[in-house]
């Protein structure tokens, strides 16, 4: 080789070195790829997809096909975890709905101006179409007693029928043999007084429904001058509250919406009513021990007495 | 035409090796430096001029550097002063045999390593504390060591195809510089 030759050879050869370096410092600078860059990465890219492609298949191939030698023991253990989990989620979720039946009745129990006590189901024999005729609950004769009134947080649910041991049961508002005295209210106007109509709750027995009927609906309202006064004419989806007569249960509990009405006669009007209680999920219920005290009609007029020797609290 | 032909065998190998690598999470960091295999070789067989070899490290560094992500350049450059390193060892030592090109695959591992290193330092590029830089050095370093005999296997054949003569074929498939 020349002198030539050879100068000519190390000089590119500088020249090759030198020019990464200031490709280097130039995208170094500009951050963003060239369009040769760019270009050349076009061209390749099908490339390296390609091999990609094919040692992710016969890699993927490998794992799922034949590098299966701890597949067997660790699908067995997941089939263990699985199950314990399942067994756990179940334990949790019967838990967490006794835990919210709970505080259903403890708000029950705030607001009834009665004693209660709170009671778990603990049986509930069902008719050939699944329907619960009637409810078992943890509480026995030294608690409870027959005919005493049980409710949930959305309503009447029956009455004790009797109790022996620790037991009682519980006869339905659906029940033929239950009646329970009831008023009439507007949906649309929950806190103003109810049309007047009065009549009494029976249960119809149905095996496939808890439906109601009210006995003895009035059709006359209240009295002429009377808050609420006028015609008692009821429509589908009027509310049916407890009116608090009878001494059992306290007045103004939400028994059900009127779902058909039958009939009337110019004096009494027949009409069937859906419980707002759905009894298949009843979880706990309250027994009301004693009828709430009758109301003072003195509450708001009487006036304190005055404290003796002139002495008051600091 | 060899180098051309050496240089994209290498850059296959390149896109190979790191798809492989993608699925063999338990050695993902000891990535075998096939660029610096490549330029290595390149260098060791470079005939009476230096400046093929060169440029085709500095293509295969440039192909490499967009794989990977690097700044274009970087391994441009690595890879080139790689190739100039071997062709002065070329002209010291004979790299024949198992246990001199495991040896020699591990060195130039390491040289291209540092030479990164050093690269990254000077231009002020981001870089990992210094231990996990060494580690991956080394990590690198034992795979390129594993995988060098078979890709300058692989290498010789292609020069072997290119051969002119018998001797030349002979002297490729032994590893002689021709």
């Amino acid at each position: 080789m020349t002198l030539r030759r050879r100068l000519v050879d190390w000089s590119l050869t500088g020249f090759l070195i030198l020019l990464p370096a200031l490709v280097l410092r130039a995208s170094l600078a500009r951050g963003t790829p060239t369009a040769l860059d760019q270009a050349v990465l076009r061209i390749t890219a099908p490339l390296e997809t390609a091999v990609s492609w094919v040692v992710e298949g016969i890699g993927g191939t490998w794992s799922r096909y034949v590098a299966l030698v701890d597949v067997e023991a660790e699908n067995r253990e997941l089939r263990d975890d699985n199950e314990r989990l399942r067994k756990e989620l179940a334990a949790m979720t019967r838990r967490a709905y006794d835990v919210a039946a709970l505080e259903d009745l403890a708000v029950v129990k705030k607001r009834t101006p009665a004693d209660t006590l709170g009671a778990r189901v603990i049986g509930a024999p069902l008719s050939p179409q699944f329907r619960v005729l009637r409810l078992k609950i943890d509480r026995g004769d030294r608690e409870v007693a027959a005919d005493m009134p049980v409710i949930t947080s959305e309503g009447p649910v029956g009455r004790v029928d009797r109790a022996y041991g620790n037991y009682a049961d519980v006869v339905l508002i659906s029940d033929p043999s239950s009646r329970i005295d009831v008023v009439i209210r507007d949906p649309s106007q929950p806190t103003a007084p109810s049309n007047g109509a009065r009549g009494v709750l029976v249960g119809l027995g149905r095996a496939d429904s808890y439906a109601c009927k009210i006995e003895w609906l009035e059709r006359q309202g209240r009295p002429a001058g009377a808050p609420g006064a006028g015609d008692a004419k009821v429509k589908v989806g009027d509310e049916v509250v407890t009116s608090g007569l009878g001494a059992s249960f306290p007045a103004g509990l939400v028994v059900g919406k009127i779902s058909k009405i039958n009939g009337d006669d110019g004096m009494f009007q027949a009409v069937e009513v859906r419980p707002t209680v759905d009894v298949s999920r009843v979880r706990a219920v309250m027994v009301l021990l004693a009828p709430p005290p009758p109301p003072d009609p003195d509450a708001k007029t009487r006036r304190r007495s005055e404290p003796a020797f002139g002495t008051r609290p600091l | 035409m060899r180098t051309a032909t050496i240089v994209l065998a290498a850059y296959l190998l390149c896109a190979v090796v790191a798809a492989t690598w993608r699925v063999l999470p338990w050695i993902v960091d000891a990535i075998p430096d096939v660029g610096a295999l490549t330029a290595a070789y390149l260098g060791l067989t470079a005939r009476r001029q230096v400046s093929p070899a060169i440029g085709g490290g500095l293509v295969l560094g440039y192909l490499i550097d967009l794989i990977s992500g690097a700044p274009p350049g970087l391994f441009s450059l690595v890879l080139a002063l790689t190739t100039l390193a071997a062709r002065a060892i070329q002209q010291r030592i004979l790299v024949r045999g198992a246990a001199i090109s495991i040896a020699f695959s591990a060195f130039v591992a390491l040289i291209s390593g540092a030479l990164a290193l050093i690269v990254r330092v000077a231009c002020r590029m981001e870089s990992a504390t210094f231990a996990i830089e060494l580690s991956h050095v080394a990590q690198v370093t034992i795979a390129t060591a594993i995988l060098g005999p078979l890709v300058w296997r692989m290498f010789r054949r292609i020069d072997a195809t290119f051969a002119r003569t018998h001797r030349e074929r002979d002297a490729a498939l032994e590893g002689l510089a021709p």
